[in-house]
């Protein structure tokens, strides 16, 4: 119980750290819900790799001296940041393109991604010496400090995130249950899988910048999973797995800081306990009924 | 077909996905208020002609011409094959029925869900699916879930109503209950309705016109017309 006060105080050393898992652990799985109802569930496998990929990439030009917008640490993170963005916006480009055409195996091209991105991570870092003590970390989970300017520039735009998430629930409804039904209403279904692929593209990006890969496609998967059996209405699908996101991420961080263990997995196998603990409970509800 | 601007027409329409014409020299008009059963072997192009029909694919020559209330292209209301919804979606009957209200979307609306509310009943209750409105949508049977996406059409306020096979895979008298119930709504609400099917012993007496898809042309006529036609005829004289 120590120890949890001490991770609550306000003067917490890692209070920052803290924050930002807690934050990502509620905002990625209300864009992993739709990962889940598309049945998109490799795309968030692939997606953070290629995200992780793209802040390696940012890591490999500071290493070559281009440093365009990177002069102190905070510019190398902002310059981080947009490698992951691009690579991120470009992946979800390549792959929706390519679905739309419905040609080829879907699943085969996001192992393909998978495969060169996690290629790329490794490759880019070793042509970098300088930056791989700190993208290794990033790789594994690490929770990577976070300054109180850039937790609060987190918080702005996963507020738009969240935001967005909700104001515009029937339209990413919609399009992802029944794009027929959405042209014959006069939606522009075009317009409205941009909007929530930006939102993904946003979330895996800042995402795996704060805590990593491995940990952004726990959040994307493991919540909406253990929420979906006890779902009624995507509202409350939303609201269940940001809960169990949120909450899972909390956790992890106690458990991590009290036993000192790394942070990612261990917020990993919190989230994928209470998948477990969601599936056990409701084949017992089941049961009784 | 009658008199007045008829509600569809197809102007020497090819129509098709990509490059792959499908149906071509399709030239025909649907009046208000016939109910049509497009009827064909499988793969003749009668979902082609449905898709091209909501706007879901382009024609790929000629033109199509929707003419509804002052000019404008009709609302449309549509029924999808039962299961091309994915049962994944944790969504109740009210929430599949409320989907038909999106068209009266907007900012204001947006943050008063509840004035969708009497309309998703009124369209559920027309249906008889009102007890239904609960119900996980996926647990429900093949009729129900016709009902509810029925009622969701419905509360799109539709003038045109297009249904891609709504009694394939359901049982003779739930068949017969969802005609009667497409005969009343088309009545009470002076639909033009278009419904795709496999079969027409079950509809015959549903459908004032019919629409037949066969070696790539698609034609039109008065249902008895069209039955006494050979071709037809032939089709569909083995069916059960």
């Amino acid at each position: 119980m120590e120890k949890l006060f001490e991770i609550l105080r306000p003067d917490f050393l890692l209070h920052h750290a803290l924050y930002g898992s807690v934050v990502v652990g509620f905002v990625c799985p209300l864009v992993g819900v739709y990962f889940i109802l598309r049945r998109l569930v490799f795309w968030g496998v692939a997606l953070p790799q290629v995200s992780a990929a793209g802040i390696s990439f940012a890591f490999m030009l500071q290493g070559f001296g281009w440093t365009a917008f990177a002069g102190n640490e905070a510019d190398e993170r902002h310059l981080a940041i947009l490698g992951a963005l691009l690579f991120t916006g470009l992946a979800i480009l390549l792959l929706a393109a390519l679905d739309r055409r419905g040609k080829g195996a879907s699943e085969g091209r996001i192992g393909a991604l998978y495969a060169a991105a996690g290629a790329a991570s490794i490759l880019f870092v070793a042509w970098n010496a300088a930056g791989e003590t700190e993208m290794m970390s990033l790789l594994k989970g690490e929770l990577v400090s976070l300054s109180e300017e850039d937790l609060h520039a987190m918080l702005n735009v996963f507020g738009v995130v969240t935001a967005s998430a909700f104001l515009f629930q029937r339209e990413f409804l919609l399009v992802s249950y029944d794009r027929d039904m959405a042209v014959t209403l006069g939606r522009n279904v075009l317009l409205w899988d941009v909007a929530l692929y930006s939102l993904v593209g946003v979330t895996i990006s800042l995402g795996v910048m704060t805590v990593g890969p491995l940990v952004i496609f726990g959040f994307l998967v493991l919540p909406p999973m253990a929420a979906l059996p006890w779902a009624r209405g995507i509202t409350s699908l939303s609201l269940l797995a940001s809960a169990i996101g949120g909450l899972s991420a909390f956790a992890g961080f106690f458990v991590s800081y009290s036993h000192d263990l790394p942070l990612g997995p261990v917020i990993v196998v919190v989230a994928s306990a209470a998948l477990l603990v969601s599936g056990l409970l409701h084949e017992l509800a089941g049961r009784r009924r | 077909m009658g008199t007045g601007e008829p509600l569809i027409r197809f102007k020497h329409a090819a129509i098709g996905y990509g490059r792959k014409v499908v149906l071509s020299g399709v030239d025909l008009a649907v009046e208000r208020d016939a109910f049509v059963g497009v009827l064909g072997p499988n793969g003749s192009g009668k979902t082609t002609l449905m898709r091209t029909l909501l706007g879901l694919i382009p024609c790929l020559k000629g033109q199509l011409v929707l003419s509804g209330a002052g000019g404008r292209p009709p609302r449309l209301g549509y029924v999808p094959q039962k299961e091309r919804l994915d049962p994944i979606f944790p969504l109740s009957a009210y929430d599949v029925a409320s989907m038909g209200a999106y068209r009266r979307f907007d900012l204001m609306r947006r943050l008063r869900r509840e004035d969708d509310r009497p309309l998703v009943e009124r369209a559920l209750a027309a249906c008889g699916a009102s007890a239904l409105a609960a119900r996980a949508y996926g647990d429900l049977s093949g009729g129900q879930k016709q009902r509810v996406l029925i009622a969701r059409a419905l509360a799109s306020e539709p003038q045109l109503l297009v249904l891609d096979e709504p009694l394939a895979g359901i049982d003779v008298s739930t068949q017969k209950a969802l005609i009667e119930l497409l005969r009343k709504l088309k009545v009470e609400r002076g639909l033009t309705v278009l419904m795709v099917s496999h079969r027409i012993h079950v509809e015959r007496g549903l459908f004032t016109h019919v629409l037949l898809c066969d070696e790539g042309e698609a034609t039109i006529g008065p249902t008895e017309e069209m039955l006494s036609g050979g071709r037809l005829r032939a089709l569909f004289e083995n069916e059960p």
